[in-house]
């Protein structure tokens, strides 16, 4: 860090924040991930793009019968809408992935319940 | 042959037996012993318990399988959804808890018929409590337990509280609370229970937790592991399986380091709790060559250890070895084992429960559910009485 220079508000009161944890009695809080995913937005794996060793060989065969195991914890929040929380009927009519997949369509805020 | 869980029926039914033949055929009685032998041995057959399995799918079904017969028991219809589908069953059998209605509620449903038991919803009022597939059940079945992780919906923000380890009293039947909770250590997952009542949870390291004081200890050091030579095991787990072999387990990918800077080896290993005793062990099993999701030791082959995704592996763990490979039709995300560890049963992602044979990896065919994808659901193979689970044609 002692190569980078603030330029902006923002990287000050980072920069300010971080000096301040030399001191021992105005410590930062520790920074935690949070416990569970909130509006799918906290989970970051890759996706359906790109297995573990770099290739697709590892991803679930077909793609659809891993998509509600995807959907359904928040695995992978760009792809799919949050089922969890926000948009739990958005598979309705579609208990089937792998024959119903044209029954999954966009959600919008508005569609909310 | 198993003979346990005998009904006491069926011993009464063959005792007296044993006594009228006696008093008819009393000068032969080498004679008599046999005949009486072979009268108990078809009670013992007609009285003795077999391999079932829970599982749940889309929409909201729980189904009852004969994995003897291959066949679907019953199919109930639950009030919501059953994301994620977790199964934990009673001690006795007689009830499957259900982790459901989007993570955040807990179903109880009596399996020899579709009478829903147990209900409680874990999320209430403006205070949003998921549960990433924790749920366990106390020995004697009286209590339920589980992981919630409290998230206060305000006007124009999110409060994250810390997550709870909570009790329910199983005899509180719809509309349940919590009897008790405490403070639970932060990214726990699956859950099980050992014989002497400590709950195991699955989270950064492996706790042994006290439900009874909320005492937490480490039973096994997974992020904070230190073995020479190896680094940070990484782990995936939402599937309490393990019951057949009264073990809690989770498997972990890690690289092992022949000397510092070298290129690692990639093994796959797993981390178990023997549910039993309460002894633990950490091990590896094999090379990791594909992503396996879950995976099991075979019940009475402790040193053969089954994975499973979009492959089906056997491997050796003295040796650390594959013995065997299969590519599958498609993935799997979920194993488990008959009760005698011949058969493997394969489940999650659709709607069909696979079958192989533990020795061959030879398809032996598939039940298909009615209904939607299992999805992340864990089915659970347990043994139990035909009677108790009311299938009349087992």
């Amino acid at each position: 860090m002692k190569h980078l220079k603030p330029i902006n508000k923002k990287a000050q009161l980072v920069d300010s924040a971080m000096q301040s944890t030399l001191s021992p009695t105005d410590e930062l809080n520790e920074v935690v991930a949070m416990q569970t995913v909130v509006g799918c937005t906290g989970t970051t794996d890759p996706g359906w793009e790109v297995d573990a060793f770099g290739g697709v060989a590892g991803l679930c065969q077909p793609m659809e019968s891993d998509l509600y195991g995807c959907a359904d914890p928040c695995w992978w929040p760009a792809q799919v809408p949050d089922i969890m929380n926000t948009y739990p009927d958005w598979d309705k009519g579609a208990g089937s992935a792998g024959q119903d997949w044209r029954k999954l369509g966009e959600v919008f805020p508005g569609d909310k319940k | 042959m198993k003979l346990k869980n005998l009904s006491i029926a069926g011993l009464r039914r063959g005792a007296n037996n044993h006594r009228c033949i006696s008093r008819k055929l009393g000068s032969y009685p080498y004679v008599a012993l046999v005949m009486c032998l072979l009268m108990t041995t078809v009670f013992v057959q007609a009285e003795q318990d077999r391999d079932y399995m829970a599982v749940v799918n889309r929409p909201n079904l729980f189904h009852l399988l004969d994995l003897e017969d291959r066949r679907i028991v019953r199919t109930c219809e639950l009030p919501a959804s059953v994301a994620p589908g977790t199964v934990v069953m009673s001690p006795d059998k007689s009830v499957a808890y259900i982790l459901g209605g989007r993570f955040d509620r807990l179903y109880g449903i009596a399996i020899n018929g579709c009478e829903l038991v147990f209900d409680a919803q874990f999320s209430q009022g403006n205070v949003r409590n998921k549960s990433i597939a924790s749920l366990a059940v106390s020995r004697d079945g009286s209590e339920l337990y589980s992981i919630h992780n409290p998230v206060t919906i305000m006007n124009d923000h999110y409060q994250v509280s810390s997550p709870k380890f909570v009790v329910y009293s199983a005899t509180d039947g719809i509309d349940a609370k919590p009897v008790r909770s405490y403070p639970a250590p932060r990214q726990v997952n699956i859950l099980a229970t050992g014989h002497d009542g400590q709950v195991y949870l699955s989270g950064p390291d492996v706790y042994a937790f006290d439900p009874k004081t909320g005492e937490t200890s480490v039973a096994i050091a997974s992020r904070n592991a230190q073995r020479e030579g190896y680094g940070q095991p990484d782990i995936l787990t939402v599937w309490p399986l393990g019951s057949v072999n009264e073990e809690f387990l989770r498997m972990y990918s890690v690289p092992k380091f022949s000397q510092p800077g070298a290129e690692p080896e990639l093994l796959w290993g797993y981390e178990r709790v023997d549910l039993v005793t309460g002894e633990t062990s950490v091990k590896d099993f094999g090379p990791l060559e594909e992503v396996l999701f879950t995976g099991m030791l075979r019940p009475h082959h402790p040193d053969e250890f089954y994975g499973v995704l979009t492959q089906l592996k056997r491997h050796r763990v003295s040796t650390q070895s594959v013995i065997q490979g299969v590519d599958l039709e498609r993935t799997y995300y979920c194993i488990n084992f008959s009760t005698d560890g011949s058969t493997i049963y394969l489940g999650g992602t659709y709607n069909d429960i696979a079958i192989y044979d533990a020795d061959t990896l030879e398809s032996q065919g598939k039940i298909v559910l009615p209904g939607g994808d299992m999805s992340m659901s864990t089915p659970q193979v347990f043994s139990a009485l035909p009677t108790l689970v009311g299938d009349t044609e087992g």
